[in-house]
């Protein structure tokens, strides 16, 4: 059961360094793709992103969640402080605001914060509740701007 | 991309091109699992599933965003996507390669509408509903998402 007290709980920050091999490997996983030169080329080459009217490579919209897990301690230690149990655990929303450009060579900084911690009475099954947590996570740049806020919502069934 | 996309040419009710996976295999698990970093063993792990009376292993719901995300991304450009949420509703195995019937529930199809016209932050935007659906029907995920246009 998660431990409401936790609200308001900022975890340390983590860093991810943002590579391309890192983007064109995510690239292919999401579009399925089994080389680089099937994905979409301003994922994978700069000159073509240049031309689409990027600075450089950009990565793929869900691509923020390798910040976490893979510059952080990953996603596991956070729910054991929180209290949640794994085995109840769902994914039960995420959501992705783009405040700035991400692009191969910057160092990214994220902060994830404890938003909202609430119970939900289940549908058809009175006195039993789902218990929902909601992580918040600002991500920098190396020069210190928002460039990403990540909002995910856990759910405990 | 079909054609250009404009604040002027698009309208209230308007769909967004129906984006049709490949049918997602546990090739495909393993390769999201390795790139994002994700190895809950839900997700490629027969005998950890089985434990917990799972006939087979899940995708992430991640990876279907992800696929959903590639399914906006090839409509509007990566550059003018400003928001973009899901929640999640339905988990989806992957094929089994020895069974041909089994393509359906693991190919993802991502439809949308456009539901908003507005302007912020001195920018003309659309906001657009979407959801992704295996062909059988299965509901994976409900969304939306916001992006500016030219």
């Amino acid at each position: 059961m998660a431990d409401k007290t936790k609200v308001g709980k900022v975890f340390p920050p983590y860093i991810f360094e943002v590579e391309k091999g890192k983007i064109a490997e995510f690239a292919m996983a999401v579009s399925q793709k089994e080389s680089k030169s099937q994905v979409k080329p301003i994922y994978v080459d700069a000159g073509a992103a240049k031309t689409a009217g990027y600075k450089d490579i950009v990565p793929p919209s869900t691509f923020q969640t390798c910040f976490l897990l893979w510059g952080g301690g990953g996603l596991m230690p956070m729910l054991q402080e929180v209290g949640i149990n794994l085995i109840r655990l769902l994914h039960g929303e995420e959501e992705y605001e783009y405040l700035l450009p991400v692009h191969p060579g910057d160092v990214m900084t994220g902060v994830i914060k404890v938003v909202e911690m609430f119970d939900k009475e289940k549908k058809g099954k009175p006195g039993k509740f789902m218990e929902f947590t909601v992580l918040e996570a600002e991500i920098r740049n190396q020069r210190g701007e928002l460039a990403m806020r990540a909002r995910t919502t856990l759910v405990e069934r | 991309m079909t054609k250009a996309l404009t604040y002027e040419s698009v309208n209230v009710g308007d769909a967004m091109p129906t984006f049709t996976s490949d049918p997602i295999t546990r090739t495909h698990l393993v390769r999201y699992a390795g790139a994002s970093g994700d190895f809950n063993p839900l997700h490629h792990d027969e005998t950890f599933v089985k434990m917990f009376g799972m006939p087979r292993v899940i995708s992430h719901g991640m990876f279907v965003m992800g696929i959903v995300g590639q399914a906006v991304t090839d409509w509007i450009d990566d550059k003018n996507l400003r928001k973009f949420g899901v929640r999640f509703s339905g988990m989806t195995e992957p094929m089994d390669l020895d069974d041909p019937n089994s393509r359906d529930r693991a190919t993802i199809v991502v439809t949308g509408n456009v539901v908003e016209k507005f302007e912020a932050d001195g920018e003309k935007r659309m906001r657009c509903e979407i959801q992704a659906a295996d062909k059988l029907g299965g509901v994976k995920l409900t969304g939306s998402f916001i992006a500016a246009l030219p």
